[in-house]
């Protein structure tokens, strides 16, 4: 654990240092070895099956941890995210899937106020009875516009849902539509309430997410709001449309404000059910950005403990490897196809359709 | 001083008047002998009258009130559209700048001949007058319009062989996507887009390509005056007067609108019939009044969703396509088998 932890402290002061490169080299001759193996087979099926074993040999590592910006809180490279965990078949399959992620050393849960209009917070509330103390809980809230008043409600209402008298980190959720940094700013807008429920002790940290214009999340970090963290889509496809990974990372890291990614698949996906991808890919593109964790959704154990299989022990992609792959999803990267809550409504919420007026998404579904 | 030249139309020259009624007329971009009226009828809404009966009525009644350009593509309502513009033209085609679109969205230049054969078909005529590239919505587009093989070709193919007198492209989406189109160097006559008091201040099209355009001499073609489907006049944001008055008053070529009923053709024939330009002042304080709603785009929904975005476009960028589009549902309904040789019963 040491080793990854370290050298991800290392890499948030510089990626690329000499000093990592000669540590990194020293530590993992073994694994370098075995690369250099799999590059000369990568297109086989022979090669493919051997990166899997490669990583099932870790099954007993925990899975590691980052720091999280500049807070002093420690959060695991893949954090479990709340949409999922509310449509898993009951109570006991989250309950259980809460445990098994704990167990294998994921500390980061991610929810939100409007998430299956509750249940996602309810299930995880539930699931943490009693391991509430080892898990970083954060939530969102869906203000979408409106105040400091609606904010603190959303506030209570997600911590007794939770079961908690406190959130490590909330996070306005869904900053995605162009005025939206002006309404959280405005006088007695959403920003007032993330500093009034810090300073009331009833969240840690805060900050905000967004899936559809890097444009719009840097107009909210331009505010010097003291945001903990700023949460985004980060994948292979991002690297070259749109990006977030360009533009919005290196401003984040540079202010020492921890990075969230997320659809590190798609969302939904898209990018390995049309064949782009392997979910293994785009995992490990994901994870081997400079971020603190990938929120992932995982709606089964068996997709959890797909996941754990490249979590565990998980040592970050080269430099080579990440290009390699962004190079070849660029053709489907080019229109946004598979990055469809760029490009269209079909991840726009509810709340946030109705506080801006626009339509349902059955009226409007893309 | 700005806003001043901003409303002056670019056919600073004394506007002549349609001969059949009181609608102006205006130049065809750098082409001094061709003047085409500055309400033009859209070909998307013409599809969805009534009837084939109607469509014919809303043609001829729309050149007698002295509309002269006339809008289309390929795709409108699988075809419809065009085919029942084209009977509404017989006997009148001379009097009509008459457009249409390809739908090629990024594939090849082959395809494009074969979709310019089916409109002329359609429409009954040996050529177009403009012809565009539709909807070009997504980034890599430019790319793909101007590759070896690609729609490009096509384009300066069909004019050489005299199907087509000129060439454009159109598009909803972004300004930079157009901006990128104009870069790939095509030479193009005409080049259509959103103009709206509610664009004025979002993602805005007429800050960013409409003065780019003026300064090369491609005519600007205006379109969704009212939004696409009129939405902020239901809502009350605005009046039909003022939206269409005020996308008139740009400098712009001509304005697109769809009326696919007599009622709202004859409301725009007498706005434009009556047309007085906008002043400055007025132009500003409707950007202003609506600047507040416009700001997060739910008055431009082509710019913020695909639900403009016809299943042509979709499909060639693998996008989903929904049940909602006219085009779906009519497809879906094609599969329908009444047992009934051509025509189909409604």
């Amino acid at each position: 654990m040491s080793n990854e932890s370290q050298n991800q402290r290392d890499e948030h002061e510089n990626q690329f240092s000499r000093r990592d490169f000669v540590k990194g080299a020293a530590a993992f001759t073994a694994s370098a070895v075995a690369d250099a193996r799999l590059a000369l087979n990568k297109n086989t099926r022979r090669g493919r099956q051997s990166t899997t074993s490669g990583t099932a040999a870790s099954s007993n590592q925990p899975v590691p941890k980052r720091d999280l910006g500049k807070t002093g809180a420690q959060v695991s490279v893949l954090g479990i995210g709340g949409y999922h965990l509310g449509s898993t078949k009951d109570q006991q399959e989250a309950t259980e899937l809460v445990g098994r992620a704990l167990d294998a050393g994921i500390n980061f849960f991610d929810n939100c106020w409007d998430y299956h209009d509750g249940l996602s917070e309810e299930r995880m509330g539930t699931a943490l009875r009693g391991k509430r103390d080892q898990a970083f809980l954060m939530t969102k809230v869906c203000t979408h516009g409106r105040g400091k008043d609606v904010a603190m409600q959303m506030l209570e209402q997600s911590l007794r849902r939770l079961q908690t008298d406190h959130l490590d980190l909330w996070q306005i959720h869904e900053v995605i539509y162009y005025n939206d940094p002006d309404l959280i700013f405005a006088p007695g807008g959403a920003a007032e309430a993330l500093l009034a429920a810090k300073q009331q002790g009833k969240v840690r940290f805060v900050g905000f997410t967004g899936h559809k214009d890097p444009a719009i999340h840097l107009r909210m970090l331009a505010q010097n709001f003291p945001f903990d963290t700023v949460q985004m889509p980060l994948n292979a496809f991002d690297a070259s449309f749109r990006s977030f990974e360009t533009s919005v990372v290196p401003e984040a890291n540079k202010r020492g404000i921890g990075v969230l990614g997320m659809k590190s698949l798609g969302g939904s996906g898209e990018m390995v059910t049309n064949g782009a991808i392997t979910a293994q890919e785009g995992l490990r593109y994901a994870m081997s950005l400079p971020v603190a964790t990938t929120i992932s959704g995982m709606e089964s154990l068996g997709v959890l403990e797909q996941n754990l299989k490249v979590a565990r022990g998980f040592q970050r992609m080269s430099e080579a490897e990440m290009q390699a792959l962004r190079d070849r999803v660029k053709a489907y990267a080019a229109d946004g196809r598979f990055e469809l809550f760029k490009t269209t409504k079909k991840y726009d919420g509810s709340v946030g359709r109705e506080q801006h007026h626009y339509p349902t998404a059955e009226k409007l579904p893309v | 001083m700005k806003r001043v030249s901003k409303a002056e139309p670019s056919t600073s020259t004394a506007p002549s008047k349609s001969a059949a009624a009181g609608i102006p007329m205006r130049q065809f971009g750098k082409h001094h002998d061709i003047q085409v009226s500055a309400l033009g009828m859209g070909g998307h809404h013409l599809g969805s009258a009534k009837d084939e009966h109607t469509a014919i009525e809303l043609v001829h009644e729309a050149i007698d009130g002295g509309i002269t350009f006339f809008d289309n593509c390929w795709e409108y309502h699988r075809g419809k559209s065009e085919n029942w513009m084209g009977k509404g033209l017989k006997g009148r085609r001379d009097k009509v700048f008459l457009m249409t679109k390809v739908c090629t969205h990024g594939r090849d230049g082959a395809l494009a001949m074969q979709m310019l054969e089916q409109s002329l078909n359609r429409f009954q005529t040996d050529h177009l007058d403009l012809w565009q590239a539709h909807g070009v919505g997504f980034e890599n587009d430019p790319q793909l319009f101007i590759r070896p093989g690609g729609a490009a070709e096509a384009m300066l193919k069909a004019k050489e062989q005299g199907k087509v007198r000129f060439l454009g492209f159109t598009g909803h989406k972004d300004p930079a996507i157009h901006l990128s189109m104009l870069e790939t160097g095509f030479p193009f006559d005409a080049v259509q887009m959103p103009l709206n008091a509610f664009d004025a201040s979002f993602r805005s099209f007429q800050a960013r390509v409409m003065p780019e355009l003026n300064r090369r001499g491609i005519a600007v073609l205006g379109m969704k005056p009212m939004s696409g489907h009129g939405e902020p006049i239901q809502n009350g944001a605005v009046s039909a007067d003022e939206a269409l008055r005020y996308a008139m008053s740009l400098p712009v070529t001509v304005t697109i609108t769809g009326m696919e009923r007599p009622d709202i053709l004859r409301q725009n024939l007498r706005i434009a019939q009556d047309f007085k330009q906008m002043t400055a002042e007025e132009m500003k304080d409707l950007e202003d009044r609506v600047k507040p709603v416009a700001a997060d785009g739910h008055f431009e929904l082509y710019k913020v969703s695909l639900k403009f975005d016809n299943p042509e476009a979709r499909i060639a960028h693998g996008f989903p396509i929904d049940q909602q589009s006219d085009e779906i549902k009519e497809w879906l309904l094609d599969a329908a088998n009444d047992g009934h040789a051509y025509p189909p019963t409604p």
